[in-house]
């Protein structure tokens, strides 16, 4: 199957295309929209990876702490971990807010410019 | 065992509504494009809940409730990190695949790298973590038809195996979209009615909980029956009444000491123990207190190194979830960016409801149905719960409707999973095509149906983890520096894939053959991420840095679709392929 990326030679060389692509490389706002997606796509993921790790280790360090009963079988360190489940979801929440509001707005820009240019 | 009326009825109910929905649908489903992706054409909420249903698997329905059941607390990261994996993905890989209009990972690696090598060594990984996660489905059928009939293990490989193939080549994606979403809310159902009338019993029963000091006890006279052979260890003397074969001696009915060591009973001895006795463990299982199975990271139920196999899990499960070949696609059917976030949200959440039941089901089991860790069958524990702890009819009628949703749950994750495997062999060993995928989906599902007859003892979601550990080895680095590293070459690719999934696949190939589980050696193997996921990065990091000569023509162009918004006129359409007239 061929793909629509550029990797294709038959794809390759299209002029109209070429300068489409190179316009864009070198604009501002496309730089700026890959510094705003990096700035937040690597300190989340590492933040939320040192989390958990983080929470493992606090696990281990509170372990009475964890064993206690609420109620039957269920400890603290059960509905601890079962709260995980809410902090994936407030990070994702972050991502998600961020790029509403940071990444879309500059992409619709972009794309304004570029029709812009067309006409 | 309870009367196998209601648990066929369920099966069949099941199966019947698959193909039902699955047929329905078929006459929209058109072109090639239609099969593969459903035309981008689907809201996030069907989205989110076909996601949702072709996910949650028999590791998701059986193993969680099971491994917690056995190891307790530290197995919640299994459910956690299968929830996570999404986040991961979301942010680091989602978007700029979808801009790249490629369909499957071997796609990605083509266009990316421009070689077709690189192509092919994704082809193979795809359908190696296909089929490794294919696998732990079957025996999961096999293992919950027996419980609701009493019909051998492979049966229920077969069915699903039958239903599968039939689905996905009658209907393709876009009726596995509806199919999908169904599913989820079956699944969701089944276990969210029996757990009330779980908990309105125990609270009945005096909210009965686990002896901190000893390892679980029968409560009330049982009688186990040993469905294969199985060797156990027993750590406090009882005098057990046995009928069939235990310790090379044939019994009938006769009363007999059990000593402390190990004990082998063969297949259809039924031991009886008396109330209070402590439970003995299946040899691989270890006896923990109940202090132990409590605490994280305690080891409880014969895990060494409890700190490094969490670690490892979690990378797996976090870092695994991007390289699923039936998680990917499924992106595909958002119609933009901003859909595609708020599907992961939604996701997120009908995930993580669904998590609480087996937990509770885990906790439960530890209680009501400890015999499983004799048996070592501890997957049945979501399926055996209601007839023991709620009984009569209400028991037998709600153990039907469970053994409804984990059918569900077979079908829905191997259908999903055939499309993809299918949708690869077609492309890329069987030359393009609808005729040929339909062959491919045969193919996709019958290797693995046959290694399932032959590996009966395997727990659903450890197999189910170690696909994932394969696809962290494997196709995380290529995604992450494929998307992110300007200077990857195709050899680099290559030798990263070639190294990093021939390593986890050796570890994972190793561990479901029996190597040791004990020791370092036995960490390593059974969650081989933590080592091989930074040996692929390594690899693909130093390899690439050696042959930078080799760095694809096109790159500069390829990161720019890779990262530019998705609505510029950049952006080809995916190529529809028309099928053959």
């Amino acid at each position: 199957m061929s793909s629509s990326l550029g990797g294709n030679t038959h794809t390759g060389h299209d002029p109209a295309d070429e300068s489409a692509f190179a316009r864009i490389q070198q604009s501002e706002q496309f730089q700026t929209l890959r510094r705003r997606h990096r700035a937040i796509v690597f300190p989340l993921t590492a933040i939320f990876l040192a989390w958990y790790f983080a929470y493992v280790l606090l696990a281990d360090y509170a372990h009475g702490f964890m064993s206690q009963r609420i109620s039957g079988n269920i400890t603290v360190g059960l509905v601890m971990g079962l709260l995980q489940f809410a902090s994936t979801f407030v990070i994702t929440t972050i991502y998600v807010r961020y790029a509403n509001k940071n990444l879309d707005p500059l992409a619709e820009e972009i794309r304004h410019d570029l029709e812009g240019d067309a006409r | 065992m309870s009367d196998p009326t209601y648990g066929v009825l369920a099966v069949t109910a099941v199966t019947l509504a698959t193909i039902l929905i699955g047929s329905f649908a078929l006459r929209f489903s058109r072109t090639t494009s239609d099969f593969y992706v459903a035309s981008r054409s689907v809201s996030p909420v069907w989205n989110a809940s076909a996601i949702g249903g072709e996910y949650l698997s028999a590791a998701s329905f059986l193993g969680v409730a099971g491994l917690i059941l056995t190891y307790g607390v530290d197995m919640l990261w299994f459910p956690v990190g299968y929830t996570a994996g999404y986040l991961v993905l979301l942010v680091l890989v989602a978007a700029p695949l979808r801009r790249s209009g490629a369909y499957t990972l071997p796609d990605f690696a083509q266009a990316r790298l421009e070689s077709m090598l690189v192509r092919r060594i994704a082809s193979v990984m795809v359908v190696l973590i296909g089929w490794l996660y294919l696998l732990p489905q079957f025996v999961g059928a096999g293992l919950t038809l027996r419980v609701a009939t009493g019909v051998p293990g492979w049966l229920g490989g077969l069915l699903v195996a039958v239903i599968v193939v039939f689905s996905v080549a009658t209907g393709g994606m876009r009726s596995i979209t509806f199919v999908q979403a169904f599913q989820y809310w079956l699944k969701l159902t089944a276990l969210a009615v029996p757990v009330v009338f779980l908990l309105i019993a125990w609270q009945a029963d005096g909210r009965p909980a686990l002896d901190d000091s000893r390892p679980p006890t029968f409560r009330e006279r049982t009688t186990v029956t040993v469905r294969t052979d199985v060797s156990f260890v027993v750590t406090d003397p009882v005098r057990t009444v046995v009928t069939g074969r235990l310790d090379g001696t044939t019994y009938d009915a006769a009363t007999r000491r059990l000593d402390v060591g190990a004990h082998v009973a063969r297949e259809g001895a039924r031991l009886t123990f008396p109330a209070g006795a402590v439970v003995p463990h299946a040899e691989k299982l270890e006896p923990s207190s109940g202090h132990d199975w409590a605490r994280p990271l305690s080891g409880a139920g014969g895990r060494d190194h409890p700190l490094y196999s969490t670690y490892s899990l979690i990378l797996a499960l976090f870092f695994g979830t991007m390289g699923l070949p039936h998680v990917l696609v499924r992106f595909y059917t958002n119609p933009d960016g901003r859909a595609a976030r708020r599907t992961t949200l939604v996701v997120l959440v009908l995930l993580g409801a669904f998590y609480l039941f087996p937990t509770v089901y885990g906790v439960l089991a530890r209680i009501y149905t400890p015999d499983l860790l004799l048996t070592g069958a501890t997957d049945g524990a979501v399926l055996l719960l209601p007839q023991r702890v709620v009984g009569g009819l209400a028991g037998d009628l709600l153990g039907a409707l469970v053994t409804a949703g984990a059918f569900a749950a077979f079908l829905s994750t191997s259908s999903g999973l055939t499309v993809s495997v299918a949708g690869v062999l077609s492309q890329d060993v069987l030359r393009g095509g609808v005729r040929d995928f339909r062959v491919a989906g045969a193919l996709a599902v019958t290797v693995p149906f046959l290694v399932s007859l032959g590996a009966g003892s395997l727990a659903v979601a450890d197999v189910v983890g170690l696909a994932f550990a394969v696809a962290a080895a494997s196709f995380c680095p290529l995604l992450l520096l494929g998307i992110w590293w300007r200077r990857l070459t195709d050899v680099g690719a290559a030798a990263g894939l070639l190294v990093g999934g021939g390593l986890a696949t050796a570890a994972v190939a190793a561990t479901i053959g029996g190597a040791t589980r004990s020791g370092w050696l036995g960490a390593l193997l059974a969650q081989p991420a933590a080592w091989t996921v930074p040996i692929a990065f390594l690899v693909m990091v130093v390899v690439s840095r050696h042959t930078q000569h080799r760095v694809p023509p096109n790159v500069r162009r390829t990161l720019v679709r890779l990262h530019a918004p998705e609505s510029l006129p950049l952006r080809r359409d995916p190529p529809v392929h028309r099928r053959p007239a």
